[in-house]
């Protein structure tokens, strides 16, 4: 059952990213990254990944499309059009594709139990978990007490992250309109 | 701004619910799903939810830009301050079990200090960055 | 009783799904903008109420039930603001709703 619902799911993710591509209207474009973010988080909750799914959700088709509408508001809506010579980045993408897939070729069957990455430290977080720290979510108890030291790094990453586009967003106030001005139309 | 008056009634029905939602999500992380990260992002479309019905006047007298931006840096130093007890009574860094009589309470205390740390940073930056945003807009 | 409740949140599943269905056919073939917005309000009103109502029969008396009945609330208060707020940006952006005949008398018509 599991298997359909996500064959369902995935191929309406392969429709709704040709959509995106095909959309010229960047209006759409958003709207449909949203349904694209929804999509996500649904295969992820037949996953059994719920923490994903719910960063997914949120992140994803809420915040994200409201920060794409706050950039469409500065830009135009209307994508322009493409270059009209499209067989090099066309042969780049299929070329691209080709070794990604011949790469799957030597990964581990999907949820395969003697993959590398289950048998390291994987059994010792799920078996010692709620012996240790008690907590009964594991994905909390691995993300913050084993593995304290990654989420502080991904806390300062995130706070980086926020500081460049600041920078890159924030400008002195009367310092050049016009400029301002030119960069929206672009 | 167009005033609607639907639009603005029901937000302000629903904004307390959002934010004890993303309360719910913050301290209930131990137990279910969610986390810091989902919770600030919860928070920060609140805010930003309040900004797009209310104005961005308004959303700046409830949340300021210049405290916006001081929550980024400010939810790191929480973070990072959770681990200094364990320095102090000799142990790892980030050890939560020093932090209760209990190590299982310092467990879950712990994990509750270092969310708090990032929904600040998260919501802030979030935050911060739709008011850029919406500057650069006008 | 249980094979009853089962039934029961199997029917009311199946309901939902019809409602889910018509309104996405509806979706699909209605005219024009303000048509299709009816649609979605029986998909979100009559299928998603159903579906949930079969999952909570489903749950019986527990936690779950009550998160459903959550989740019942906020698509209640929340689908009917979000239709309301996509037809006032229909209005606003002047899309003119397809009509058989404008029952407007002219006069008033003249004035807005």
């Amino acid at each position: 059952m599991e298997l359909y619902i996500n064959m369902v799911l995935l191929t309406l993710l392969a429709a709704v990213t040709v959509a995106i591509i095909r959309q010229r209207n960047l209006f759409g474009v958003v709207v449909l990254a949203g349904a694209y973010s929804f999509l996500m988080a649904s295969v992820m909750l037949v996953l059994d990944a719920v923490d994903v799914a719910m960063t997914e959700a949120s992140v994803g088709a809420g915040v994200s499309t409201v920060f794409f509408l706050a950039t469409l508001h500065l830009t135009r809506s209307m994508e322009l059009k493409p270059a009209p010579r499209f067989l090099v980045p066309a042969g780049f993408s299929i070329l691209l594709v080709v070794i990604l897939i011949y790469g799957t070729f030597d990964l581990p069957a999907f949820g395969l139990a003697t993959a590398p990455v289950h048998v390291h430290v994987a059994p010792h977080y799920i078996s010692q978990s709620i012996p240790e720290t008690t907590v009964p979510n594991v994905v909390t108890s691995v993300l913050g007490s084993y593995r304290g030291f990654d989420t502080l790094g991904e806390t300062t990453v995130v706070f980086t992250a926020a500081l460049g586009v600041l920078l890159l967003l924030r400008r002195r106030r009367r310092s050049s309109d016009q400029s301002s001005e030119k960069d929206a139309t672009e | 701004m167009r005033l609607d008056l639907i639009l603005r009634i029901t937000t302000k029905l629903i904004l307390p619910f959002i934010i004890v939602f993303a309360l719910y999500v913050h301290f209930h992380a131990d137990f279910g799903p969610g986390g810091g990260f989902q919770a600030g992002v919860i928070i920060a479309g609140m805010f930003i939810l309040y900004a797009i019905i209310f104005g961005n006047f308004a959303a700046r007298q409830v949340v300021p830009q210049p405290v916006a931006e001081a929550m980024v840096p400010l939810g790191v130093i929480i973070f990072a301050t959770a681990g200094l007890p364990a320095l102090m009574f000799n142990e790892n860094y980030l050890n939560y079990n020093v932090l209760a009589s209990h190590p299982e309470h310092g467990q879950h205390l712990g994990l509750i200090w270092i969310e708090a740390g990032v929904i600040i940073t998260v919501a802030g930056s979030m935050l911060s960055i739709f008011y850029a945003l919406v500057e650069r807009g006008r | 009783m249980e094979q009853f409740l089962a039934a029961a949140s199997w029917v009311c599943i199946c309901v939902g799904s019809f409602f889910v269905v018509t309104g996405a056919i509806g979706l699909l073939r209605l005219p024009d903008v303000y048509a299709r917005i009816h649609a979605v309000s029986l998909i979100e009103g009559a299928g998603a109420g159903f579906i949930l109502l079969g999952l909570g029969l489903q749950a019986g008396f527990t936690l779950i039930a009550v998160k459903l009945l959550f989740i019942f609330l906020v698509i209640l208060f929340t689908v009917p603001v979000a239709t309301h707020a996509v037809a006032q940006a229909a209005l606003v952006a002047g899309i003119e709703p397809q009509l058989d005949e404008d029952r407007r008398t002219p006069a008033k018509s003249d004035d807005v």
